[in-house]
């Protein structure tokens, strides 16, 4: 089966099966996106909460506020319905919490990003694994729809 | 990419690891020294995040934010298996085992080597960059970069530093990371009677 | 009669290498603070002989704890041993009343020779 690896920023996508892999899950959050009827999967990988002016040709997964919609559209591409479609999460972590400590850090900045722009269009999530302080690796079966997390020193977990 | 930027960018390179390399030379008794010139890189986005080949692979990360000046962030990432090398020379600790002395070695030799750097550029420039307490991770290279990134709010262009050491017959590899603010990174080149860059 | 000596450093690694050589020396390592306020109580309680103080610390850095404890005691004898060895944080760190600043990493016989020369 094709795996694809999704890189900070990209979006990829498959339709009935492939496996779609995203390994640097720090502070960014990997968002997938799944139509279990027309088996269409969509994952992302979201570095910042909201998009900024001077990141002229940025793509659009970069940033939670573009990235959630420029994911929907792939979706619906590639024949699924928005109103089927379901999201996981993972990630949002924060490794270097002591130079966060009077404010809220980028890993939890994005995880609200996130939740509250899949609200928006009307998105349930169905499985999450964040925030922490260790890095995650999340794995998309688009045929089956399972999401595995894995991160160092702990026993893989299915959302 | 700007050949006079790269090029400029390299000589800060050169000086600033040179002298991070004298300190932790400095900490192993001599017993350390810089294998090859140091490869300085400017990296577009997409490619940093790639920068990191073998995302899986375990890092040790030390990453500070730079204030003064010269505001922006640092970091020194190091695979594990290098910075053991270097908890065994400098704590004589050959169990690999990563408890909380280990872990504060090695938040000092990030620390050593982060403020060397930027005391020789300071001592160039005239200019104050102070480094805050470090934060440590150890953790998958892809995870521990993509938080320097994000840590530092970087948008388009990230300095990459690449060196080798060599010591007691083992290669250590560190990357240097330096993410000044946009408009300070100007301020330095300036200085340094580069120009508008 | 061996001095004593108050070590303070963020890193229990930096603490246990200034102890090694302070205590090889013939001085008495009495306390160990982490952070310029814990060092500010420490010298309150203690009243070591000499402090040996790091600069960039969280809680309190190492300027304003030099300050504190110049005001406790005007003849406080406190060396800087700091990574940070740009001259503006040297000048400040004398002016707040530091006797000596040895930059980081500094070999055994310059901490010896600062205490040997403060210490008298």
């Amino acid at each position: 089966m094709a795996e694809v690896f999704v890189n900070m920023g990209q979006i990829s996508s498959f339709k009935t099966q492939g496996i779609l892999t995203t390994v640097g899950l720090g502070s960014c959050i990997g968002v997938t996106l799944y139509d279990d009827v027309a088996k269409v999967g969509v994952m992302g990988h979201i570095f910042l909460p909201r998009s900024r002016e001077k990141d002229v040709g940025a793509p659009p997964g970069k940033y939670a506020d573009t990235g959630i919609p420029a994911m929907i559209n792939e979706a619906v591409k590639l024949g699924a319905k928005q109103s089927r479609l379901k999201a996981k999460m993972a990630g949002g972590a924060n490794l270097f919490p002591n130079l966060s400590a009077n404010s809220t850090s980028i890993g939890q900045q994005n995880i609200d990003a996130v939740t509250e722009h899949l609200k928006k269009h009307g998105i349930a999530i169905v499985g999450k694994d964040v925030a922490g302080g260790y890095g995650r690796k999340m794995r998309f079966f688009v045929d089956t729809g399972i999401v595995t997390v894995t991160a160092i020193g702990k026993d893989a977990v299915e959302i | 990419m700007n050949d006079a930027k790269l090029d400029f960018l390299k000589e800060l390179a050169n000086i600033g690891t040179g002298h991070a390399t004298t300190a932790l030379s400095q900490m192993l008794s001599g017993r350390l020294f810089q294998l090859v010139v140091p490869d300085a890189q400017m990296l577009p986005f997409a490619e940093a995040a790639e920068y990191v080949g073998g995302a899986e692979q375990v890092v040790v990360g030390i990453f500070v934010v730079v204030s003064g000046d010269v505001k922006g962030h640092m970091a020194f990432l190091l695979p594990l298996d290098s910075a053991l090398v270097l908890l065994r020379l400098l704590i004589g600790d050959n169990s690999g085992e990563m408890n909380e002395l280990a872990r504060s070695a090695l938040q000092e030799i990030g620390n050593i080597m982060i403020t060397s750097y930027l005391n020789a550029l300071s001592k160039m420039t005239n200019l104050l960059m102070a480094p805050s307490v470090p934060g440590v991770a150890i953790d998958m290279a892809g995870a521990v970069w993509q938080s320097v990134l994000a840590g530092a709010q970087v948008t388009n262009e990230v300095t990459v530093i690449r060196t080798e050491f060599f010591a007691d017959g083992e290669s250590i590899e560190g990357n240097i990371i330096f993410l000044p603010d946009d408009d300070d990174f100007k301020k330095i080149a300036r200085l340094l009677g580069l120009g508008e860059m | 009669m061996a001095k004593t000596v108050m070590i303070t450093d963020d890193t229990a690694f930096m603490r246990m290498t200034l102890k090694n050589v302070i205590e090889k020396n013939g001085y008495s390592v009495v306390g160990e603070a982490g952070d310029g306020e814990e060092a500010v109580a420490l010298y309150r309680e203690l009243r070591p002989d000499m402090v040996t103080m790091d600069i960039t610390m969280p809680k309190m850095d190492g300027i304003t704890a030099i300050k504190e404890i110049m005001k406790i005691d005007p003849q406080a004898k406190i060396i800087v041993c700091s990574a940070m060895g740009q001259k503006p944080m040297v000048i400040e760190a004398l002016s707040a009343g530091a006797k000596d600043f040895l930059v980081k990493p500094f070999d055994a016989e310059r901490v010896v020779e600062s205490l040997r020369k403060i210490g008298s």
